[in-house]
């Protein structure tokens, strides 16, 4: 299984995780609070830099963050068509932003640190007996730990079409990769259990 | 080791998987063979309580696995078929110490269990290393980690030395026979279980042999003609 993490000793890696995500928190909160161009581009530039300083490289930057970039050029072509120029260029900066400071985080975190501070985050909520905290820090770990494989998974079974001649189309890619998902979800979960890590109270 | 099924028996959707079955287990080596569906994963998974028995009763060291799964998981640790959805960190020393968690462990005596037991495996080196870059043997030493730091009382493993090459095999086999631990094994490698106390075989959902290893295979070989 491969991992976001990406090993190395930036400011950003330096950081307490605890600190690393209220200040993502705070700055996805603030980013709301700009509607004109200019502080939105000055943002995007500052989040630009606090990403480049974690040393990924272009072009393994641009594999990580390519789908989601598509994602958000969709929405701001989107709001392009129905709003103005104005609007989805505050859309497009505002979305790259936060998409470059929540990549960041992710690849200076280690999956242990994201459950360790979910997992504390979420006791208030299983002192008034609403959740269990370890639970939620665990499904949020998993989801984090999930995404390059299921990406993995994609690009096999894209591949395995191109292997047999076949074109991959929509369904043909979505079916197997649902359903492979789903099965190694079952498998993950079993071993969860096996190994005892999710408590039953 | 305790281990009883009484009268324990496994249905999925209307088939019946393991026919209601009896016995005890208590030797210190376990294998456990037979052909592809015939069972023995069933009956393995039942002894850590992953698969429940449809009637019946699994007591494994005094818990029954439908009442105490907690307990028995705890008790038993399980080693899957493929170490891939064993672990399930990416960074080997973090899953490690996931499965201390429900132990409340401090993060020293948390980061101490795993040194221990990553030494013990002497796979110190691949601490901090992603588990798809590690080979297939290193990746079966970092399932057994994972698993043996809890400090189970038994050790079930199914097929650990499938879809590994010589040299890993060799690294694997070298690896069970060190271990001091109560194991079961479920291996198509017969050289693997050969000398172990006692075998036991599944055929079409019914255990077929239970007996020293050179009775059973001998008639596995029988059954597999």
């Amino acid at each position: 299984m491969k991992t976001l993490y990406v090993e190395g000793d930036s400011l950003l890696h330096r950081l307490p995780p605890r600190a690393k995500l209220l200040g993502l928190a705070a700055a996805g909160i603030a980013l709301f609070f700009f509607r004109s161009i200019p502080p939105l581009a000055l943002a995007a530039l500052l989040c630009a830099a606090i990403y480049a300083s974690l040393g990924i490289g272009l072009r393994h930057s641009f594999a990580r963050l390519r789908p989601i970039f598509l994602t958000i050029a969709v929405v701001a072509l989107f709001t392009l068509l129905v709003g103005s120029t104005e609007e989805a260029a505050t859309v497009l900066l505002r979305l790259t932003s936060l998409m470059l400071l929540a990549a960041a985080v992710t690849a200076a975190t280690g999956i242990g640190d994201f459950i360790d501070e979910i997992t504390l985050a979420a006791r208030p909520l299983e002192r008034i007996g609403l959740v269990k905290a370890a639970d939620i820090g665990l499904s949020i770990g998993l989801v984090i730990r999930f995404v390059p494989e299921i990406l993995d998974r994609y690009r096999a079974i894209k591949d395995a079409h191109y292997a047999r001649g076949l074109k991959p189309r929509i369904l043909t890619l979505a079916v197997p990769l649902i359903i492979l998902t789903l099965k190694n979800a079952d498998e993950i979960a079993a071993a969860i259990d096996a190994r005892g890590i999710r408590t039953q109270k | 080791m305790d281990i009883r099924f009484e009268e324990a028996e496994a249905r999925f959707e209307g088939r019946t998987v393991l026919h209601p079955l009896t016995l005890s287990l208590s030797e210190r080596r376990i294998g456990i063979i037979g052909l592809n569906g015939s069972g023995k994963t069933t009956f393995a998974r039942m002894i850590n309580g992953l698969v429940t028995p449809s009637a019946g009763h699994v007591v494994v060291n005094g818990f029954d696995t439908v009442k105490h799964g907690e307990k028995v998981r705890a008790e038993s640790g399980f080693i899957f078929q493929n170490p891939q959805n064993q672990i399930i960190l990416p960074i080997l020393k973090e899953d490690i110490a996931l499965g201390l968690k429900s132990r409340k462990l401090s993060r020293q005596q948390s980061d101490a269990a795993v040194d221990a037991v990553l030494d013990r495996f002497g796979i110190s080196h691949l601490a901090t290393r992603r588990a798809h870059e590690l080979s297939g043997g290193e990746l079966q030493l970092a399932a057994l980690a994972s698993v043996l730091v809890t400090e189970p009382d038994i050790l079930i493993m199914d097929e650990p030395t499938n879809q590994l090459d010589l040299k890993n095999r060799e690294l694997v086999r070298r690896t069970i026979e060190g271990l001091g631990e109560n194991i079961i094994v479920i291996s198509h490698d017969l050289e693997l279980v050969e000398d172990f106390d006692r075998m036991l075989l599944f055929h079409e959902g019914r255990l077929a042999a239970d007996g020293p290893p050179a009775d059973t295979i001998r008639r596995y070989r029988e059954l597999a003609r």
